[in-house]
């Protein structure tokens, strides 16, 4: 979930899309263009390694249709 | 990148912009409303404006959630942020949002424990790591981010720490929207409504939009074969006759949103009767409060607020850049004693400000010859 300089966290429209690549209870690690980051999942769970998920602010908002 | 480069192929954009040729009515001005802050930052990023035929006119929405926040509840902000025992944590756009008083990095410098974080759940993470101190969180932005707040209000309650709390200035969507069309002699033909907000709420929400003002709405994203591809959309519903809210973003966004986003908002925040909006005044029940159930993690309700009300700088145009009733080279500072190294407005702020973005991809100079609405 790194963002570049141009981006605005606040506004929530720069959510950024990750791979699941780890699912530990309620949060999953996700890969953002190489980077890895933690995000909550209890929006979205049940989630499996190698899904894609729409993420914003620390928290996974919805999955992204293959 | 996946879902990146090929929402970026100029092949499909010059496929795009001809179709757009031949939608558009030679000489008829097509007001289009992209009403998410991201939205503008793409248009001016990728150059749009200057691709679509000359009849569209892209206007500039209040979907910038730092632009809307109103000059006293910084100053809120940093009367939190001031207090000894307080650890003040907030997303990074708001550090330099200038309020009556300057501004969070200002207060910063001035000895307060201010602190950027990139998620609520990393304030509560703060929160449990010292335990000896008062975590806030100044929770902003519309219905893509109140969730992440809601969660970390959620994950604060069951695990019990007492030490967080939230300074809630969270926004909604419908209501700015209802105000700008309420708005006398503005002249918009159709909206571009936000894609990420539209993953928490839905299109639901804009379904007012056409059925009681007669204008076309797309929900789209953010890459300019997405914004494109939308513009094409609404010139067609309007060529056709047909005024609909129609869904360009289907990869994410479903017609009823995430019901369990929306089910977590609704456990820990509730509407406000009135909140201030700048730009637009008090706008009913257009934002989030903590319900009383969640007092113990509502800063409000632990800690004193001035609440002061600030006019706006009497130099600044931000409240009509924000409705779209002038473009931003059309203000007077724009530029010169407001930029986004020293913003007197938020809309020079944000990078998502319409101000900021134009400043940055138009310069000063790039002002396009419209066709009269």
């Amino acid at each position: 979930m790194t963002l570049d300089a141009e981006h605005c966290i606040t506004c929530g429209d720069v959510a950024v899309t990750g791979t699941v690549v780890e699912v530990a209870g309620v949060t999953a690690t996700v890969e953002v263009d190489g980077a890895r980051e933690l995000v909550g999942i209890e929006l979205v769970e049940p989630v499996a390694v190698g899904e894609r998920l729409l993420c914003h602010a620390g928290i996974a908002l919805e999955k992204v249709a293959p | 990148m996946k879902y990146v480069d090929e929402f970026r192929s100029g092949e499909l954009a010059k496929a795009l912009v001809h179709e757009l040729d031949g939608l558009v009515e030679p000489g008829r001005a097509l007001k289009v409303m992209e009403v998410c802050g991201g939205h503008t930052h793409a248009i001016y990023k990728h150059g749009l404006e200057d691709l679509v035929p000359p009849e569209i006119d892209f206007v500039h929405g209040p979907g910038c959630p730092v632009c809307v926040i109103p000059m006293g509840r910084v100053d809120d902000a940093i009367a939190l942020a001031e207090r000894p025992e307080v650890i003040f944590t907030t997303f990074g756009d708001m550090m330099r949002v200038p309020g009556g008083r300057g501004s969070l990095l200002e207060a910063k410098a001035r000895g307060a424990d201010v602190r950027m974080v990139y998620s609520p759940l990393d304030a509560l993470e703060l929160a449990r790591r010292n335990p000896d101190r008062e975590v806030i969180f100044f929770a902003i932005g519309f219905e893509t981010t109140a969730p992440a707040t809601a969660i970390t209000l959620l994950r604060a309650r069951a695990d019990g720490v007492p030490n967080f709390s939230a300074f809630c200035n969270h926004v909604t969507i419908g209501p700015p929207l209802k105000a700008i069309l309420d708005s006398p002699g503005l002249q918009l033909d159709a909206f571009i409504a936000p894609g990420h907000v539209s993953t928490v709420v839905g299109t639901r929400p804009y379904d007012f939009i056409a059925r009681d003002y007669g204008k076309p709405v797309v929900v789209t994203a953010f890459e300019p074969i997405d914004i494109l591809h939308a513009t094409v959309m609404l010139a067609r519903q309007l060529r056709e006759g047909r005024c609909e809210v129609e869904n360009q973003y289907t990869r994410v966004v479903r017609r009823d949103g995430n019901p369990r986003a929306l089910a977590v908002l609704a456990e820990t925040m509730e509407l406000r009767d009135t909140f201030e909006w700048r730009g637009l005044g008090w706008i009913e029940r257009s934002a989030l409060k903590l319900r009383p159930g969640f007092a113990e993690w509502d800063a409000e309700a632990r800690f004193e607020l001035p609440g002061t009300r600030i006019e706006d700088p009497r130099a600044c145009q931000c409240g009509e850049v924000l409705i779209g009733a002038i473009k931003p080279w059309e203000c007077k500072v724009f530029g010169t004693a407001c930029t986004p190294e020293r913003p007197i407005g938020t809309c020079m702020v944000s990078s998502e400000g319409a101000c900021a973005a134009y400043y940055n991809y138009g310069r000063l100079a790039r002002r396009r010859d419209r066709v009269p609405a």
